[in-house]
């Protein structure tokens, strides 16, 4: 579950209902793009990482985007159109064999490696790209363990993954799996699987010149911690298909430490073209209707809800969960979130296609929330809710400690724990919550990464437990585990929305309440932006007008 | 930080007539009176006759009608309805839909209960280790004195963050006693702990004179035991000291809870107080001021009006004024 720096996705990303411009927006007055000049970017604090391997925040990802490629890629557009997989590096989708359990890759050979490697990329590079996860700490190994002999090779039994098998001659990759599964494809799109060059150091090379290489457009020039990133054309990339884009810009210096508010006031000023990170809640309304053209609302792939713990009452009973899906009041929350989300009960975002499908079984409804409570003999059980401190998430808990009330609970108090440490400790058993602020953040544009991660109880571990509710229905989980086996298309997707609903009706525990969208205010000179769930704005796309 | 001995054993009588005089202590005395009346009886007064909302009531959709037009108490941007003259929301909505001049009488409360309680409590150790550790002398003076160089070598903030977030996690736990991290006695412990020093340390100066004179002889040579001439003795000639320490730390003590709260580590979220209602309001600063300027703005009345009254208690107390607080 990646997310975002700082207040992170909470703090000071949302977005609203009704009021949102599209997921693909041009901005400013429209045209044919422009190539040239220097775009000029900023950034709150260091992105985590420049490494492929290692980096899982979204402002990492946004620039690793722009710098480097996979076998695969998401398409570059907004909407239910992202979560479509196009090859990048590849000639074409693999060739799926052996009832979905090998993937061949046919490599291209004319993608190159920015200086000072010089060279081309060559199939064994994935291979080794994938094999250096295990050995950097990547949080990303967890993608790549239903390969054959990752389990071995990871425990150091074995000199390669023996289920990749790269043929630097025939310029071939092929990948065997344990079983089938149709997120591969999403796995093989994501950076951890972006080409390295066979040698890169076990160490995160985010600030070494010598290996921080690009296939892509652009190629990081310089980065300095706490200052500056530039980034510069690559010499050697030349465009190979309509997926591979060539940049418009000629640079992008971004500084780091710029703080929300400063950067509005910047790009008012004409000093700054983008933020990477959203505008302040509380400014946007102001900003939409004084700079209508430069402001955006761009949907995320996210999930914001409270979840419930079902190994610990009065949460262990399915008619609690239910009641307090009943008496939140959703358009009130996403009032809360600055107006900037749409109100939902589904586990799945919009921005997957046909896997979101908005059910309506719990409208506001006070009374049979109470009802419910009282069913369950639940009537005056202790509750304590605890929250990150990054607002509006304690605002969010204090309208949940209120409504908890109505329906006669007793709410014992808010626990606001400090961001840095919340999430780590939200998902460790020892200490966990009854009820909690949480939301969840794409890995990749599909429902398994939701679904499976989050609801399916044979994942469920003591540390590092992604199931925060402990949910484990065995009909749910058999459920999920057939959909995984399904290749990619509408029938998994309508699986997924199938999954969904069930979960919501006869787990419950969950009480999803919004999916967050970006504010975002630009320069008037700033044009091309087209927003995905994976790596928000993308660089490559962006141009500026002459002015 | 007291430089200079401290001030004369009794004549609170006289004291009191120069209070009378000084018109500054009677104006920060009034205010005061003024403030306490509006948070302990007039807050429940004020909900039950001007406005049915208590300060945790939210009313995120709710609507008031004003000129007679409906008007949402949070718009549908998050932005909450502002000051007006209207027995509800008089100083405007928080995004929660709160009444925000409710949870401000309310806050008050909290506030002031903080403020005091822990000036209280953290002159009473202070008392204690002050007068014990100058009686006793030897190991325990030793030992007391250490301790209090230890917590006085922290930043008080500093000091006060970390306490906070360590008991925040699991609460205060010692033998059979349990305190909940959500407890209101949280940050009273945490504020009274770490300005013992600041008092500790002058009474200790005062009782290490004070027992070198003649009084504490005839004490001794009457066969009075040492805690007699601690309780009897000792505890009456520094009370007045200990007086203008309560006054003056109280302000000191509701900044302190004001400063953690906002923080994130001081009153318990769901308890309003003016520190985390300026906490809450801080996000909004640009485009609800209010939320942020009106509990800074009772902070400050209160906080002005302790110290004037505590310089004049001290002044009454201490006409030669040896006893100063630096900060």
């Amino acid at each position: 579950m990646r997310r975002i720096l700082i207040s992170v996705a909470v703090l000071l990303l949302a977005v609203s209902a009704g009021c949102g411009s599209g997921s693909s927006s041009s901005a400013g007055s429209a045209g044919a793009p422009v190539d040239g000049g220097t775009l000029r970017g900023a950034i709150p604090d260091n992105p985590d990482h420049l490494d492929t391997g290692i980096s899982f925040a979204v402002e990492g990802w946004e620039l690793l985007e722009a710098t480097n490629n996979g076998l695969l890629t998401f398409k570059k557009a907004g909407g239910g159109q992202q979560s479509v997989i196009e090859p990048d590096i590849a000639t074409a989708m693999p060739v799926v064999t052996d009832n979905g359990r090998t993937y061949t890759f046919q490599v291209r050979k004319n993608v190159m490696f920015s200086p000072p490697v010089n060279r081309a990329v060559r199939p064994s590079d994935f291979q080794y790209a994938i094999e250096r996860l295990f050995h950097v700490g990547s949080p990303g190994v967890g993608f790549y363990t239903n390969i054959v002999g990752a389990d071995a090779y990871a425990a150091h039994h074995a000199s390669h993954i023996s289920g990749i098998v790269a043929n630097d001659k025939t310029g071939t990759i092929a990948f065997h799996l344990v079983k089938p599964d149709g997120a591969f494809l999403d796995d093989m799109a994501i950076p951890f699987a972006f080409a390295v060059p066979t040698g890169m150091p076990y160490k995160d090379i985010s600030t070494d010149p010598q290996w921080r290489v690009a296939t892509g457009p652009y190629m990081v020039k310089t980065y300095t911690p706490k200052q500056q990133i530039v980034l510069v054309r690559n010499p050697n990339f030349h465009q190979w298909t309509a997926a591979s884009p060539k940049g418009h810009v000629n640079e992008v210096d971004i500084t780091i430490g710029t703080t929300p508010e400063q950067a509005v006031n910047e790009t008012i000023d004409g000093q700054l073209d983008w933020y990477m990170e959203a505008v302040p809640p509380d400014r946007f309304t102001a900003l939409r209707a004084q700079y209508p053209k430069q402001t955006f609302l761009f949907p995320r792939n996210n999930v914001t809800y409270f979840s419930m713990n079902t190994r610990k009452p009065p949460f262990d009973k399915l008619a609690v969960r239910q009641a307090v899906n009943y008496a939140i009041d959703r358009n009130a929350l996403v009032k809360i979130f600055g107006g900037q989300g749409i109100p939902s009960e589904t586990v799945l975002p919009p921005g997957f296609g046909s896997s979101y499908q908005e059910h309506h079984l719990y409208p506001h409804d006070l009374a049979k929330a109470k009802q419910l409570i009282q069913q369950a003999g639940a009537t005056g059980a202790s509750v304590q809710i605890w929250t990150t401190n990054a607002d509006p998430a304690p605002k969010a808990a204090e309208y949940l400690a209120s409504a908890l009330s109505q329906i006669g609970l007793n709410v014992t108090g808010v626990k606001a724990v400090d961001d840095s440490v919340y999430w780590d400790t939200l998902l460790t058993q020892s200490g966990d919550p009854q009820i909690a602020f949480n939301h969840f953040d794409q890995d990749f544009p599909e429902g398994e990464d939701f679904i499976d991660t989050t609801l399916n109880g044979e994942h469920i571990v003591n540390v590092g437990n992604n199931d925060v509710s402990n949910t484990d229905d065995p009909t749910l989980n058999a459920m999920i585990d057939r959909t995984k086996l399904m290749p990619l298309g509408a029938a998994r997707n309508a699986q997924w929305a199938k999954i969904d609903a069930y979960f919501m009706q006869h787990d419950a525990g969950w009480a999803p309440f919004l999916h967050l969208e970006q504010a975002t205010f630009v320069s008037p000179r700033l044009h091309g932006l087209i927003f995905t769930g994976s790596y928000f704005e993308l660089i490559p796309e962006m141009w500026l007008s002459k002015q | 930080m007291i430089d200079a001995p401290p001030v004369a054993a009794g004549g609170f009588r006289t004291a009191l007539r120069r209070l009378r005089r000084n018109p500054a202590a009677i104006v920060s005395a009034i205010v005061l009176l003024m403030i306490v009346f509006a948070c302990f009886p007039g807050a429940p007064l004020w909900v039950s006759h001007a406005c049915n909302h208590g300060p945790s009531d939210q009313n995120i959709q709710g609507t008031i009608t004003e000129n007679g037009h409906k008007v949402p108490v949070v718009r549908n941007d998050g932005t909450p309805i502002g000051p007006g003259l209207r027995a509800c929301y008089l100083l405007g909505a928080d995004s929660n839909g709160r009444d925000l001049f409710v949870r401000i009488l309310y806050g008050g409360r909290i506030s002031l209960e903080v403020g005091f309680i822990s000036a209280i409590v953290c002159v009473t150790v202070a008392l204690v280790l002050g007068i014990l550790s100058a009686y006793a002398g030897g190991v325990t003076d030793s030992a007391i004195s250490r301790l209090l160089d230890l917590i006085w070598s922290f930043p008080v903030y500093l000091l006060a963050v970390a306490l906070a977030t360590a008991f925040a996690v699991h609460g205060i736990a010692v033998g059979p006693i349990h305190v909940a991290s959500t407890s209101l006695a949280i940050p009273i412990v945490v504020i009274a702990i770490v300005y013992v020093p600041y008092v500790a340390r002058p009474i200790r100066g005062q009782v290490l004179s004070l027992r070198r004179m003649e009084f504490i002889e005839a004490a001794v040579a009457s066969g009075a035991g040492p805690v007699k001439i601690m309780l009897a003795e000792l505890l009456p000639n520094v009370a007045s000291m200990a007086l203008v320490f309560l006054t003056l730390i109280v302000a000191t003590n509701i900044l302190t809870e004001a400063a953690l709260s906002f923080l994130g580590v001081g009153v318990p979220l769901l308890t309003p107080s003016w520190g985390n209602i300026i906490e809450q309001g801080y996000q909004t600063i640009v485009t609800a001021p209010w939320l942020t300027i009106a509990p800074g703005l009772a902070i400050m009345i209160t906080v002005v009006s302790l110290n004037v009254l505590g310089d004049a208690l001290r002044d009454a107390l201490d006409p030669h004024a040896r006893l100063r607080i630096r900060n």
